[in-house]
Parts: C-alpha cells; structure tokens; sequence
C-alpha cells in the first residue's frame, strides 16, 4: 500500500481533475509535484542543520540542541525565525540588485535539479531522457550564485571566498563528470530510470569502486562542505562569500548548503547505490523509503567527514583535484571501456 | 597503506559517536559540590560574638557589622557582606574565633538588580533590657535571642529569595 503512496496521489489528483483539458490537468499535476519537492527541500534542509548540530555535538562527546521543543527539534526553526525578524543589513558599496539577487536565486539551481530526481518508483517529477546531463549542467550554476555574493558584497573575504568557490568548483566538477561517464559507459543512458534499472543486480558501487570514490571526493569538494570547505572557512575568511549577508538572506545561504548536500546524497545514491532499489530482496520497505535511508547513510558520512577532518589547503586542494583524480579519473574511464569491450568479447 | 590514517580518523569519530556523553544539563542535574567549597557564606548566631574580627580580617572591606551594647554583651544588629567586592578568599572564616561564619555550597547568588547584591546575614533590633543579674532570668533572654535569630536568618534568606523573582 505504501510502495504507491505517493505515486497513487498523483494519479488520484489527475482523475479528481478529469474534467479539465488534459493539459491543464497535467500542468496543475506538476505544480503540485514542484511544491511537493519544495516542501520536501525546505524540511530536509531544517532538518538537516539539526541533525549536523546533533552529529557534531554527539561526536565531541556534547548532546547538541535539546531545548527548543522535543529534543531540540524546533531549534532550526526557532533560528530561522530570528533571522526573519534581523534585518538584512545593506552597506553602501554594495552592488544592490545583485546583493539581493544572489540569495533569491540561490535555491533555484537545487530546486531545478531535483525535477530529475526519482525519489522512488516511477517518482521522479520528470524523467528526461537526459537526466543526468541536465542534473550536472544546472547544479554547476550554483557556482555563479556564490560568485555574485563574493563580488556584490564589494569585500575583500567575501570576493576571496566567491573566487576560491569558482576555482573549486570548476576544478572539481570535471573528475566528478569523468567518473559519472563510468557509470554512463555501462548504462548507456543519461536517463535516471535506466541508470537505476542497470543497477538492478549489483550496484555500481562495487562494479565501479572507483569512480564512485572520486564522484563521491568531487561531491564533497562541490557542495563546500569539509574537508574542502575553503569557501567559507570561517576562521580564515569569516564564512567567505556570506560575510556581507544577515538575516533571512543569510538563513538561505545556509539552508541552500544543505539543499545541496541532499542534491550530492541524492545524486551518490542514484548512480551509485541503486537509487530506490531494495537490496536483498528487502521490498516489503517502500522504495521510495529505501531511497531516502540511502541518501541519509550518505549524508551521515559527509557529517562525519567534516568532523574527523581538518579542512586542508588551497594549494592542496588543487593539486589533489588535478593531479589525483582526473588522471585517477580518466584512467578509471580507460579501464571500465576496456573492461567491456572484453566482457562483450566474452559474450556475457 | 595511503588512507590508513583517514580510515582511522573515521573509526574515532564514529567510536565517539556512540560514547557517553560528558555534558550534565545543569538546571535540572548538578556536578557535585566539593565539600570545601566558597559558596554562599552562613553566619551561625549562636556563636557570634560580634567581635568583629571577620571585618578586620577581610582585604577588600566587605563586612561590615553593626553592634550594640545590651547588659554586658554585645549585641549584633546588622551584618552586611557587600558580595560584588568579596574575592572568597575565606580569611573571614578563618579569622572567626567562634566558628561562626562558614561557607555554604549555594553557588547562585546572582542578582537582577544591583541593589539585591549585598548579602544581609542578620538584621534585627537589639533587646530593649535584657536582665542579667538572675542565672534563670539571663535564659529567657538568651533563648528568644536564639529564637530571634533562627527566623531572621530565615527571613532574610526568604527576602533574598523574593527579591530574586522580582528580579527575574
């Protein structure tokens, strides 16, 4: 019953719009399905910033936030509401338009992105053909948000943030897309569907090793988050490109970090753990459900590897990404083509 | 092995994750209280003398005690520690020949306002005539005195207490 939950809702709307043209029909499905992910995003991100602040706490032998509501679970919101009512302060050298701008839109690139995302069975809002291609071009766009932050905040860590972003991000989006072209060799689609359908049997966690350490390394690397939070690095840039932002413009930077975070978990568990497939036969959970235990496995991790590691340098950073996982990367590429084209000689 | 040290790492975090948690939520649970703790002083009536030694002893001149005269002893009406300048060094306590000025473990004595700051041990009024040529007679005084004292100790804890919700 719940396998169809959400599924079953979607088709009920549709026959409870019967009456209407079927593009109308259609187009009001989709605009719920888009809030229906909006909301998702928004509560995962509250979500999510309680759940890194009781990781971290619980890793440095603390209990974090349990005041506010039931076990702290309210201290999100409670700070989102402090930062509603602070204002947001504009000095006078800033590029205004694009000053307010850069937070407005900042949640777009994530929003878009998760239109592709199948979050169970035959749930992804649309499934494109070219899923995966149009997943990685709008979630790079984000880089040009942060940059808009660094230079219209007109601050000198608020710039040096935004560049270092720009400079990360465009140095390690393109081990991340080498690695996927593993998964797509074998696929042969960059449609989400096909790539969890080819998963069926063994997840390309193991048949890709890898790939799916260098995607997961890039993944990392592309939403800031430590070890390679070099963007905000608070103790060297004070937060970076948000240095100039308070009140909600501030609160959707950080929200947008998280939203991120779920796109990276999101995307590591479609390519890479077999998106909703329920592993050993487990199907009695939902897939929809096994999607969403995935992505938080993931997530944990990445919580965790900020707080085990010490952030590493700029230099470092680079030398890694060029030196380490491109060529790991491409090689990776060259073995996985070989690799099929024996299998294929093989006849499996 | 390259990594070693990063599998490493994890393994610690993920071992201290699971870990007791060394946080003690203090409204609700306290760390004990060492028994020779500086806390909130206590003045045991009974003992006083009035001699004022613990005023002479302090550096920072935060006693300060008013005495009268009743029959042939000394009587102490007023004790007043200006709390906000006294550094608990404990020279008070120690120069009491009586023992009568301790330390308590009652560490929260802040105060919303500035004036609830001073910490008044004793305030009362002397005995109009105490008689103290009759053994019998000298107990009636005494005894009233003690009683006196045990309320007014009581009452200006309540006071104190009153007035922190006020301030709150």
């Amino acid at each position: 019953m719940f396998e169809n939950l959400f599924v079953g809702i979607a088709d009920g709307l549709r026959s409870l719009l019967g009456g209407l043209p079927l593009e109308i029909n259609e187009a009001i499905v989709m605009l719920v399905k888009l809030v229906a992910i909006l909301v998702f995003i928004l509560v995962n991100a509250l979500w999510l910033v309680y759940m890194e602040r009781k990781v971290a706490g619980y890793m440095q032998a603390r209990i974090g936030p349990n005041r506010v509501g039931p076990k702290g679970l309210l201290q999100t919101s409670a700070d989102i509401g402090k930062l509603i009512c602070k204002e947001i302060i504009i000095h006078k050298d800033t590029d205004k338009v694009v000053f307010m701008l850069a937070p407005v839109l900042v949640f777009v690139p994530t929003l878009m992105v998760f239109a592709v995302i199948p979050f169970g069975k035959n749930m992804a809002a649309i499934d494109m053909n070219i899923g995966l291609l149009y997943l990685l071009a709008i979630a790079s766009l984000s880089t040009v948000i942060f940059w808009m932050a660094g230079w219209a905040s007109n601050n000198k860590y608020s710039l040096l943030g935004s560049m270092r972003s720009v400079a990360q991000m465009v140095s390690y989006e393109l081990p991340m897309v080498l690695a996927i072209l593993g998964v797509i060799m074998i696929t042969g689609s960059l449609k989400m569907s096909d790539i969890i359908a080819a998963q069926e049997h063994t997840w390309f966690i193991f048949t890709q090793p890898i790939a799916f350490l260098i995607f997961f390394i890039a993944s990392v690397s592309e939403c800031n988050r430590a070890p390679f939070d070099l963007i905000e690095a608070e103790s060297e840039l004070v937060n970076g490109f948000n240095t100039e932002y308070s009140g909600m413009a501030f609160a959707m930077f950080y929200l947008a970090e998280y939203a991120n975070m779920l796109v990276c978990c999101a995307m590591v568990t479609i390519l890479f753990l077999g998106g909703w497939l329920a592993p050993f036969g487990l199907d009695f959970i939902p897939s929809w459900l096994w999607f969403f235990i995935k992505m938080y496995v993931v997530m944990f991790v990445i919580m965790q590897l900020r707080w085990t590691y010490p952030r590493i340098r700029v230099d470092q950073l680079m030398g890694f990404g060029w030196k380490v996982l491109v060529p790991l990367s491409l090689a990776n590429i060259f073995v996985t083509g070989i690799g099929m084209y024996i299998y294929r000689a093989i006849g499996w | 092995m390259f990594g070693k040290g990063l599998v490493k790492g994890m393994q610690i975090t993920w071992k201290e994750f699971w870990a007791p948690k060394a946080t003690i939520q203090y409204p609700e649970h306290q760390n004990p209280i060492p028994d020779r703790f500086h806390g909130r002083f206590v003045l045991d009536l009974n003992n006083c003398i009035a001699c004022g030694m613990c005023a002479n002893a302090c550096p920072n001149k935060v006693i300060s005690l008013r005495k009268q005269k009743v029959g042939t002893k000394q009587f102490l009406t007023n004790y007043v520690m200006n709390i906000q300048y006294c550094m608990f060094c404990g020279l008070c306590v120690e120069s009491c020949p009586k023992d009568a000025l301790h330390f308590s473990k009652v560490i929260n004595m802040n105060q919303y306002f500035y004036n609830n700051i001073p910490l008044v041990l004793v305030q009362r009024e002397a005995p109009a005539e105490p008689v103290e040529k009759e053994k019998p007679a000298a107990k009636p005084t005494s005894q009233p005195k003690a009683d006196k004292s045990a309320p007014t100790a009581k009452s200006e804890v309540a006071a104190s207490k009153a007035s922190d919700k006020e301030g709150e």
